[in-house]
């Protein structure tokens, strides 16, 4: 049976990924004002590819010998906005699953929410920061919407740095509508930019929900000695792999990210790229209790 | 040593591509780590290889240095072995008899009978303990040679057939000349036409009126000066006036014929000194010891030709790998 990491390290097709790992998972997170779709009236709309089949109005195909959907009023209020963080270190692969990186996973675990929000009908957008750059999808609903968040998420690669103080403040102007805030990335550069977004967005009481991406040989500090490393985001610097202090500057750094997180209230989950996706997506967005680890 | 071979110190130019070839040195192998900042700083380390890049460009370079240096500094490979050098002119019979202790030896024939100096010339082609035997009539150098080789010289005179020395003689004294051209024997034979051909290489004109023009020849001897207008004030050398005119040399000389032995004599000396040329001793037999000190010959070119094509073809296919190199 092929496990759910290496299914989504494998297919290249995110929608089937979203379904896998949400075949065993409830179907909302939070309770919306919504009962499902067409409980209040509104209008006929034609059928357009990727709607859902028990939408169309089957009374009317006999009638007319066409499609209809019946479009119903919607009033959630809650918009989803989905913050990737694509730069060159989220390229990390796993060690011991073969082609499963950092991105790859957080790209699948985000298409998830986006397939829950877009069932429960609520609004979803996506933010993907790479290359000094926030690429900003605008929220919306709707199936279509889906799928063009996921031709977006398909088309991520790592690549660059966070972008600067100013474009993501440029980028985050959504934040004068409520709405749930889910963050992925491996939160390597704490204080950064992207850092202060997120708090400020919780302090003007946003629900973000951080999810901090670790490979099993980062939290083992098992890598090889032999060669040296560099880091894909500061240049040619060299380093030599010394496990004592590789083990106590990671902990003191994500001691920093998590305390930091705990204060401002943000629920951050640690979670390892290589353990199920289907948990840490449970894990991530269940009621949170501060500072959880799922590692 | 031959000055030529002074190019041979220029043989480290070849280090040069060897060098320009060298990976000189080869970064550590890296990796991309997202976590790398919680590891330690490390120093570029850097490996000294010894490791060649583009090894056939390399090589021709290399060949291509080597061959220029062969072609300045005129190479001669030592490729002869103990030999044996024939003088023209050598019976068989004398060859067999005086290489009895040189079996196996190559035999060379020489162009001519001046041993010495071919094998001056060709001495470097011989291995260093080649052993050289001469046989036949050789010429007598005017020193004694010096040779890096042992070279034995097994010489001896070879009778050879009296040469014949046409002459023509207009005289109303015939009998007398053709005594006096009796009495030249020894190497010379002399042969009295009736009338001068192409090889008459004397005409005795006694006879008072001047010589017909077309009438040709290397020496005239006159003896009425009266005849040859300008030769009494000629320049002369022991009583004997010489002068050059269209017909040829002339000599007079006054009393011709000579009528005794010692004139006679005389005359045919200063004929062979002057216009024969010396005959030359044969060099005795003896065995020449090595002498390590002994001056190299000259250049001799002989690979001058196979190492010039050489070039050529090197430097065409260095071209032709260094472009293919820069696609």
């Amino acid at each position: 049976v092929l496990s759910s990491s290496s299914l989504s390290a494998h297919s290249a097709n995110l929608d089937l990924v979203v379904r896998h790992v949400l075949a065993g998972l409830g179907h909302g997170i939070h309770a919306g004002r919504e009962r499902g779709a067409g409980v209040e009236f509104s209008e006929y709309r034609a059928y357009a590819p990727g709607d859902e089949w028990r939408r169309v109005d089957w009374k009317l195909l006999a009638r007319a010998d066409r499609y209809y959907v019946r479009e119903a009023e919607r009033d959630s209020h809650v918009a989803v906005w989905l913050v990737l963080d694509a730069t060159a270190s989220m390229a990390e692969p796993s060690r011991t699953v073969a082609g499963l990186t950092k991105l790859l996973y957080a790209r699948a675990l985000l298409a998830c929410v986006a397939a829950i929000a877009q069932r429960q009908g609520d609004a979803f957008g996506l933010v993907v920061c790479r290359g000094e750059r926030a690429d900003f999808l605008p929220a919306a609903r709707g199936p279509r919407h889906l799928q063009r968040v996921l031709a977006r998420l398909d088309g991520v690669d790592a690549d660059g740095v966070l972008p600067a103080a100013g474009t993501l403040r440029a980028s985050l102007h959504f934040s004068r509508a409520p709405g749930v805030v889910c963050v992925a990335g491996d939160f390597l550069d704490w204080p950064s930019p992207l850092a202060d977004a997120l708090l400020r967005l919780r302090r003007m009481r946003h629900d973000v929900r951080a999810l901090c991406l670790h490979t099993q040989a980062e939290a083992d500090a098992a890598f090889d000695t032999a060669p040296a490393y560099r880091d894909p985001e500061q240049g040619a610097a060299l380093h030599r792999f010394d496990r004592d202090a590789y083990a106590r500057r990671r902990a003191a750094h994500f001691d920093t990210v998590a305390r930091d997180c705990r204060r401002h209230d943000v629920p951050l989950l640690q979670a390892r790229i290589e353990q199920p996706p289907g948990d840490v997506l449970r894990a991530w967005l269940r009621t949170p209790a501060t500072g959880a680890r799922a590692r | 040593m031959n000055p030529t071979s002074l190019w041979w110190w220029a043989l480290p130019v070849v280090l040069l591509p060897i060098l320009w070839h060298r990976q000189k040195r080869a970064q550590t192998k890296t990796v991309p780590l997202a976590t790398a900042r919680f590891l330690p700083a490390a120093r570029p380390q850097q490996r000294r290889v010894w490791r060649w890049h583009d090894v056939i460009l390399l090589l021709l370079r290399c060949l291509l240095l080597v061959t220029l240096i062969a072609l300045l500094a005129d190479l001669v490979l030592p490729w002869r072995g103990d030999a044996v050098l024939v003088v023209p002119g050598t019976a068989p019979s004398v060859v067999e008899r005086d290489a009895a202790g040189f079996a196996g030896a190559h035999r060379i024939d020489l162009p001519d009978r001046d041993a010495v100096v071919w094998l001056h010339a060709h001495e470097r082609e011989f291995a260093p303990q080649a052993r050289l035997l001469v046989v036949g009539d050789a010429v007598m150098p005017a020193v004694l040679p010096r040779f890096r080789h042992a070279v034995v010289l097994r010489t001896a005179t070879t009778p050879t057939a009296p040469i014949e020395r046409h002459v023509a003689v207009f005289s109303t004294r015939d009998a007398a000349w053709r005594r006096l051209f009796a009495a030249a024997a020894g190497p010379w034979h002399v042969v009295v036409d009736a009338a001068p051909g192409p090889r008459t290489e004397l005409i005795v004109w006694d006879r008072p009126e001047a010589p017909p023009m077309n009438l040709r020849a290397p020496l005239w001897w006159a003896t009425d000066a009266a005849a040859w207008p300008g030769l009494t004030q000629a320049p002369s050398v022991d009583g004997l006036h010489w002068m050059d005119t269209p017909r040829g040399r002339v000599w007079h000389a006054d009393g011709w014929p000579p009528q005794e032995p010692d004139g006679a004599r005389a005359l045919f000396a200063a004929w062979q000194r002057q216009h024969v040329g010396m005959q030359p001793y044969t060099a005795p037999a003896q065995v020449l010891a090595p002498d390590a000190g002994a001056p190299a010959g000259p250049a001799s070119g002989a690979l001058r030709t196979w190492l010039g094509m050489a070039l050529v073809v090197l430097f065409a296919l260095e071209r032709m790998v260094t472009h293919v190199r820069r696609r």
